[in-house]
């Protein structure tokens, strides 16, 4: 077991992490930080997602809500995780900026794809911290049943 | 992605543009600036955190326009301290301890449109074409949330590794630091690169 000065796992954009450590995503824009846990064990995954849709590309399958969240369902699966166990916190989602063109809201679409595969997997959303314009660094420990703590650029912290 | 005479001449390159930038920089503050050589990255998305954090900070953000195609962004990023700094010394101020405000953001605004024009106008008169800044967009908040938003975009959603370019501007008398990115894509990069090629041959 990892101790509490463990730094924890950084996964970064595109990437995903599961298992038991801390795990943390820094300065979520417009992506999103989906955090999967097991509701009986201090099991859980972060990925961190980037754009809605795939478009049919299969590596890195964390990058896109569309292949993400199934993704992350198997790989707790792999780790012993029940499907019917899991919930879902999501972070991010914001609108960092709005004056230039190709940012068609991606932010807002991105947390409407991850919120329609999970009702697809029927895997309940318990608490979510999405939109506004601002930036979000979020840490999730395992061990502290899905609780997941959000930072943001102006230095205030909350807990989901 | 990138051969050593390409990342040479890139640095060349960007290295004119900077210059020119911390010129307007220096007659701004009326004092010396200290230029590192630049930067040149290729950076897979998922690493973009061991070059960008989330510590507190300002970014003025411009898109590329004018005879280049494909789409580019150049960043000025400045943290929160510096930013105080910066507009303490060009308004005559001494309180450092206070919170960004409406002043500061638009002394860097027009720090930032001054200083960018000055890159791209030369960057973009050695090559032989225009290149013109858009109206800047500007947040307060944390880097990495800024860049992923601008790497999201259409210009670069289908990639994966992206070239930046970054140089740091520093006015050591008054504890000012600031860095200039160049984030272009795919086609601007290419683009840039075979006018570089022609340059040289």
């Amino acid at each position: 077991m990892p101790g509490p000065e463990e730094p924890p796992v950084i996964v970064g954009i595109g990437e995903f992490y599961a298992g038991r450590n801390t795990m943390s995503s820094i300065g979520l824009g417009s992506c999103i930080g989906l955090v999967l846990f097991d509701c009986d064990k201090p099991l859980g995954a972060l990925a961190h997602i980037m754009l809605p849709d795939s478009q049919g590309r299969g590596e890195r399958p964390a990058k896109y809500a569309d292949t993400a969240v199934r993704f992350l369902v198997k790989e707790l699966n792999l780790l012993g995780c029940r499907s019917s166990s899991l919930a879902a916190k999501l972070c991010g989602g914001a609108s960092m900026f709005q004056a230039f063109s190709g940012n068609l809201n991606i932010g807002e679409r991105n947390v409407e794809a991850v919120r329609f595969q999970l009702k697809q997997l029927n895997i309940p959303i318990i608490a979510e911290d999405v939109g506004g314009t601002v930036g979000r660094t979020i840490v999730y420990n395992p061990a502290e049943n899905g609780k997941v703590s959000i930072k943001t650029a102006d230095g205030t912290r909350k807990i989901i | 992605m990138l051969n050593s005479q390409q990342r040479d001449a890139l640095r060349e390159l960007g290295n004119i543009g900077a210059a020119h930038a911390a010129t307007t920089l220096s007659t701004m503050l009326m004092t010396n600036i200290e230029m590192e050589v630049p930067e040149i990255s290729v950076v897979d998305i998922s690493k973009i955190h061991e070059h960008v954090g989330d510590e507190l900070s300002a970014l003025v953000i411009f898109q590329i326009t004018g005879e280049v195609s494909g789409g580019g962004y150049v960043l000025l990023h400045i943290p929160k301290n510096s930013v105080i700094r910066l507009t303490n010394a060009m308004l005559g101020m001494t309180e450092l301890e206070r919170d960004l405000t409406e002043m500061d953001e638009s002394a860097l605004l027009e720090i930032g449109n001054i200083m960018v024009s000055a890159f791209l106008d030369a960057t973009a008169t050695l090559l032989s074409i225009i290149m013109l800044p858009s109206p800047p967009s500007m947040i307060i908040d944390m880097p990495h949330a800024a860049f992923q938003t601008i790497l999201a975009m259409q210009e670069f959603s289908e990639i994966d590794q992206v070239v930046i370019f970054r140089t740091e501007l520093r006015s050591d008398q008054h504890k000012i630091s600031s860095n200039l990115f160049l984030l272009p894509n795919k086609p601007m990069l290419d683009e840039i690169l075979s006018m570089l090629e022609n340059l040289m041959k």
